[in-house]
């Protein structure tokens, strides 16, 4: 009974003070004229960045700060729209949550250091980097490029043609429905990648894994490598692909019921090497001591 | 010769039995291939010509196996500087509270082969830049990817040793020889990468 009235004490104290905590975060707003198809720069170092495509040719911010983060300066000059967090001289660990809304054909160029990137609705190309914060974006029909040290990167597509480009150092590759030119490199982040119809695809990691799935266009080609890395690729195409697949040390597998060779009497290597039906693509799998596993059905 | 005369005037043969059975040249030859020969050597019997040839196969023989015992002495000491571990050394022997301070744990020292497939001074000196502020870099990273970009710059230097010793056990192996340059180049996006990752929070 006693601890029941304590706690009916407490709570409206802890959420006094929560509203208190709150309100302590200050509140920033500005909008400003942009051109439709321009270039907004954004960068931030620690938080969020959510950019959001819209039809006005304005770009709205709304920022919520911590009492660290000195300001938030947006300038626009010409096409170029620029938003900056900043932060005082010696300081690191004022966190800002920016949402962004820019013209939905504009050239998006994100960078951020902790903070988490989120883009959608944006048409232009995209430029997101961050060191260890998580990149996630959704492809539109622009270029996009995605690059992180250590965060996760997961972008997702509706099928339209784009050149895509992702580099991680440990974070994890996503990628859902894209389509176009794909090119990924990772040392130890996994690469799990979906495309709807790709024309050529290249990926390379170091240990990192790699999964793939999804159609290749007629006469696509598909080349992934890897140190110590597993490459899982089910890739399908109208015009079939030439294959050839080489491991020194792992283990080669297809569902071809085609068996992988030896390429030494007395060396460690196979090589797993054909073509499936007209051979119009060309896939190229190589590994040091990875497993690869290479199927045409999904 | 009892044969008939054709319209030119000239005797026809009718058979093989007719014809002479040697004919003397109008004039004496001799003199002339004499005098022609005058001043050429006389040629040797043909024993002492595959002799000769013999001599020089031999000669060229012993050539070639010289050049291949220098090759092979080469090839020896090579791998001997640049794949086996040199004398009181212990691979792989290094604390893990000392390679997260040193740097040199996750770049690695150059090795014999990093000079056989790097050689281009532009890229060493980008290298040696790069590896010399790595640590102020890493510093100025979050603590959480600080210890990931370690994590991954061990992984490369791990790989680069496991490529670098499968290529002494397989040195012509084009596979092995192209993932150890993808290495090398991963290793200096990785350090290219880290260098920017550490201006970006300095201003963008």
């Amino acid at each position: 009974m006693r601890s029941a009235l304590w706690l009916s004490l407490l709570l409206p104290a802890l959420c006094a003070s929560a509203v208190v905590c709150a309100a302590s975060d200050k509140v920033f707003d500005r909008t400003v004229a942009a051109q439709p198809r321009g270039v907004v720069d954004i960068s931030n170092v620690s938080g969020k960045i959510d950019v959001k495509g819209w039809d006005r040719p304005e770009v709205s911010v709304h920022a919520e700060l911590d009492d660290d983060v000195e300001r938030v300066d947006v300038a626009s000059e010409g096409s170029h729209t620029t938003i900056k967090v900043v932060l005082p001289s010696h300081s690191h660990g004022g966190e800002a949550r920016l949402h962004v809304q820019i013209p939905k054909d504009s050239e998006l160029n994100v960078s951020a250091v902790s903070a988490d990137v989120t883009a959608s609705g944006v048409l232009g190309a995209q430029h997101l980097s961050a060191v260890s914060g998580e990149v996630t974006a959704e492809l539109m029909g622009g270029d996009a490029e995605a690059k992180t040290v250590s965060g996760d990167i997961k972008l997702k597509g509706h099928g339209q043609a784009v050149r895509l480009r992702v580099s991680t150092v440990s974070g994890d590759v996503h990628v859902d429905h894209g389509a176009g030119d794909f090119e990924a490199s990772t040392v130890s982040g996994a690469l799990v990648v979906s495309l709807d119809s790709a024309r050529a695809v290249r990926a390379h990691s170091t240990s990192g894994d790699l999964r793939f799935e999804g159609k290749l266009t007629r006469g696509a080609t598909f080349e992934a490598s890897s140190v110590s890395g597993d490459l899982n690729v089910r890739a399908s195409t109208e015009g079939g692909y030439e294959y050839e697949a080489s491991s020194f040390s792992g283990d080669i597998s297809d569902c071809f019921d085609v068996k992988s060779e030896r390429t030494g009497k007395y060396m460690p290597g196979s090589r797993l090497q054909g073509t499936r039906g007209e051979g119009a693509g060309h896939v190229r799998l190589k590994t040091m001591s990875g497993d690869i596993q290479l199927c045409d059905r999904s | 010769m009892t044969g008939r005369e054709g319209p030119d005037g000239r005797t026809l043969v009718r058979s093989l039995g007719e014809l002479p059975q040697s004919i003397e040249p109008p004039r004496d030859l001799w003199p002339t291939i004499e005098a022609r020969l005058g001043g050429i050597e006389a040629p040797a019997p043909a024993a002492t010509v595959a002799q000769s040839i013999g001599r020089r196969r031999s000669a060229r023989l012993r050539w070639l196996a010289a050049a291949a015992m220098i090759a092979s002495v080469a090839l020896g000491v090579w791998i001997g500087r640049s794949l086996l571990p040199l004398p009181g050394a212990v691979p792989g022997a290094r604390s893990p509270a000392s390679a997260a301070n040193d740097t040199s744990a996750v770049t690695g020292a150059p090795t014999a082969l990093d000079a056989a497939y790097v050689a281009d001074p532009r890229y060493e000196r980008q290298r040696a830049e790069l590896l010399r502020s790595l640590q102020t870099r890493l510093a100025a990273l979050p603590p959480a990817s600080r210890a990931k970009v370690m994590a991954s710059l061990e992984t490369i230097q791990r790989a680069k040793e496991d490529l670098e010793r499968a290529l002494g056990r397989d040195p012509g192996n084009a596979l092995l020889q192209e993932l150890l340059v993808n290495t090398y180049q991963d290793e200096m996006r990785v350090l290219t990468d880290v260098r920017e990752a550490s201006d970006t929070g300095k201003g963008i």
